[in-house]
């Protein structure tokens, strides 16, 4: 039997009075008895099973709306007479709505929640549960993993215990290290601008200006003719952060990374997204396959998998007899829908500026769309084992696992089959600065699906780490023929605006108000100890420091 | 929609009008139930920050949209943080790493595209006439249609349609077309 855990996310609710004498008086004879009774459908509800007779409220004999079931003496009351029947039948105070298997207070008149009476209804559904196990892992053993990877001792860091000298007079001037232009070689605004990003990515750089990937050391160059790809980023992070404040010409890296991804795939890249996933994958495939030998990614240690890459749950489950088939896949972002279909309410109005037709896309709404249960079309019926035939299936994904860095891509195109076209959708997307992602986490999603049951649902305290704060994002302006890019990074809560050779410094509401492509956040644990690691940032192993002339303010 | 008067329906409306009010009544139970249980629960403990986010992202479009407000010039006359301004086209020079020659910045990579072999312009070179090489395909558009075929991509389904790679249009950084 699943032990109630006490779980940071849970308000431990207070029993009622009522509740609690009821309970001293019949212990748990009343659930036991009720869960004789529940009935579970297979996409997560549960409800008590209505009597062959149809029922009647004790007191008006009415037969319609919505039933109530005492605990104690089994008869029923129609919501308006409950309180009636508690007057009457003194000690008669706790009910079952019957549609959804919830607690009601007679007396107090409101709904009651128990985590006792929760898991005899969870203990019912217990079959849809097994489904979801996460692997041999003990949670211990997860548990510890995290944490170390949370406290940098996972990543390798050389932290600057020595050398933290300030020579560098910049630390101390007006802007923090690592503000660079980058020079624009002809359309690639779209490889800037991820660059920045990466440049401003806080276990990246950390990465990075730690020596992570030391030229001498890397043992692939030797091999081949081809620049390595880490090499190639190592220069650009030794370049951006030497203190040299002219732009910086990207011309190897282009070089090089056009060799490399002409052996990934057969295309040029023009879309910041597109290229950001072939920086990652080519980051993998070469650093990844060096440390790990094997193709399997289980374990990859290689920076992407480090600070990328998180794990996403997809649910599949039979809407006729609830089995439900899980399976995860490891991804480096979260490509998002655009939210279209929202509805306005009152308070919305008044806070909001409202799009064209009324409503607000927002981040936490695409998520949601994300997160939301999708039934399968009919000409999409998938085999169920347990049925042994296809039937209609609902998918829902979650996220099982959070990455260190989040990235969400916003699909800002429609694609029209009809029309054999693409459009660009400029529609304005709100995103927050801090991001709470416990909602769309796999613990949350299952809870969510059986009701929000106060119940324990294989989450681990990793799942705390669940809250992030936004460093950069990339958005594009124009159209899809003709656009281009431009970045904003957040350092030390300064936004600064990354346009080519351009760096400016911009307030908060340039960056809320602008349309957003790509949003990248980080853990906030890490956000926070990255800001405070600024002004001893490790200086670029190597290099001689540009002092800057006089009244660079 | 406004719900008639039971008096002016006939009595199979009266019936069926009955019955759809009872089932809303049902629905409307329904959400207030789980919305009950998710506020008792404190599982929406965010809710007052996600409104003040809200909050300052609706002023935020308001400042910017105001054009009295003097933002940074969105064209690349501007002064950086270091005080500098820059050409429209980088005009850094440097060698080529694959032929050698010496190139402008603002002009590597459509220069790299031919000295490469890559790209559609190089390859019709070698088949049709120059004046159809000379047509551009722009380097920053938000979608090239066909997808990464990569294990690492995201949610599977949500794959990008597969599609042509290129986008025909003008270079975007000083909106002329190279010669």
């Amino acid at each position: 039997m699943e032990m109630f855990l006490r779980n940071p996310l849970y308000t431990n609710p207070e029993p009622c009075q009522h509740l609690a004498e009821y309970k001293l008086k019949h212990g748990f004879n009343g659930y036991k008895a009720i869960q004789k009774l529940l009935v579970t459908s297979p996409i997560g509800k549960t409800s008590v099973k209505k009597p062959k007779a149809v029922p009647r409220c004790s007191f008006c004999n009415g037969c319609e709306g919505r039933f109530y079931l005492c605990l104690i003496c089994s008869s029923f009351s129609c919501l308006d007479h409950t309180i009636l029947h508690s007057q009457s039948e003194i000690g008669h105070a706790v009910f079952v709505d019957i549609e959804r298997a919830e607690l009601y207070c007679g007396v107090c008149c409101d709904q009651l929640y128990d985590p006792d009476f929760d898991r005899v209804v969870m203990s019912k559904h217990s079959m849809g549960l097994t489904s979801g196990a996460t692997g041999n892992e003990s949670i211990g053993q997860r548990l510890i993993k995290r944490r170390r990877l949370i406290s940098g001792v996972g990543l390798n860091f050389q932290k600057s215990k020595c050398g933290v000298s300030t020579k560098d007079m910049r630390a101390k001037s007006c802007y923090p290290m690592g503000l660079r232009g980058l020079n624009n070689l002809g359309s690639t605004c779209f490889m800037n601008s991820v660059l920045q990003v990466l440049l401003h990515a806080p276990p990246v750089r950390e990465y990075f200006l730690s020596g992570g990937h030391r030229l001498e050391a890397c043992h692939r160059r030797r091999t081949t003719d081809l620049m390595c790809l880490l090499c190639e980023v190592n220069a650009i992070f030794s370049a951006v952060y030497s203190g040299d404040q002219n732009p910086y010409t990207p011309a190897q890296f282009l070089y090089s990374w056009w060799q490399h991804s002409a052996n990934l795939a057969s295309y040029e890249q023009q879309d910041a997204h597109e290229f950001f996933i072939s920086m990652l994958d080519a980051i993998h495939e070469k650093e990844g396959k060096s440390r790990n030998g094997s193709k399997g990614n289980e374990d990859c240690q290689c920076i992407a998998h480090r600070v990328f890459y998180g794990l996403l749950r997809s649910d599949v489950t039979c809407m006729t007899c609830g089995f439900t088939s899980t399976t995860y896949d490891p991804c480096v972002d979260i490509s998002l829908n655009l939210n279209t279909s929202v509805s306005s309410t009152e308070k919305g109005k008044k806070l909001n500026k409202r799009n064209d037709d009324g409503s607000l896309s927002t981040l936490s709404g695409c998520l949601d769309l994300f997160t939301r249960p999708e039934k399968l079309g009919s000409d999409q019926k998938l085999y169920c084992q347990n049925c042994q035939e296809k039937q209609d299936s609902l998918k829902q994904m979650s996220i099982r696992k959070l990455p260190l860095v989040l990235s969400l891509h916003v699909k800002r195109f429609e694609h029209s089959l009809v029309k054999k076209s693409s459009r660009k959708i400029d529609r304005y997307l709100h995103f927050p600065f801090s991001l709470d992602l416990s909602p769309y986490l796999s613990s949350s999603i299952l809870r969510a699906r059986y009701g929000n049951r106060i119940y324990s649902f294989g989450g681990d305290e990793s799942d705390m780490f669940s809250e992030f704060e936004i460093f950069a994002v990339v958005t594009h302006s124009g159209t899809l023929e003709s656009g281009h890019y431009v970045s904003f990074v957040r350092i030390r809560n300064q936004w600064y605006k990354c346009d080519d050779a351009w760096i400016t410094e911009v307030d908060e509401a340039t960056v809320r108000a602008s349309q957003c492509y790509m949003i990248f956040y980080a853990q906030k644990t890490l956000y926070n100890k990255a800001n405070e690691d600024q002004s001893h940032a490790p200086n670029s192993p190597g290099r001689e420091l540009y002092f800057p002339i006089a009244g660079c303010c | 929609m406004s719900v008639p008067k039971e008096e002016d329906l006939s009595p199979h409306s009266q019936l069926s009008s009955h019955f759809f009010l009872d089932l809303l009544d049902s629905i409307i139970v329904d959400v207030a139930s789980e919305c009950h249980r998710v506020a008792r629960l404190g599982l929406d403990s965010n809710l007052e920050e996600e409104d003040e986010e809200l909050k300052l992202s609706a002023q935020a479009r308001v400042r910017v949209a105001d054009p009295s407000n003097s933002n940074d010039a969105n064209g690349k006359y501007v002064v950086d943080i270091f005080g500098q301004t820059h050409p429209p086209v980088a005009n850094e020079i440097f060698q080529c790493m694959n032929c050698g020659r010496s190139i402008m910045a603002g002009r590597f990579a459509p220069h790299l595209e031919k000295c490469m072999g890559k790209g559609r312009k190089a390859r019709l070179k070698v088949t049709r006439s120059s004046t159809v090489a000379q047509n551009r395909y722009s380097r920053s558009s938000p979608l090239s249609a066909h997808s990464p075929s990569s294990n690492y991509s995201t949610n599977s389904m949500n794959r990008l349609p597969n599609g042509t790679s290129n986008f025909a249009g003008e270079e975007h950084s000083n909106g002329t077309l190279e010669s």
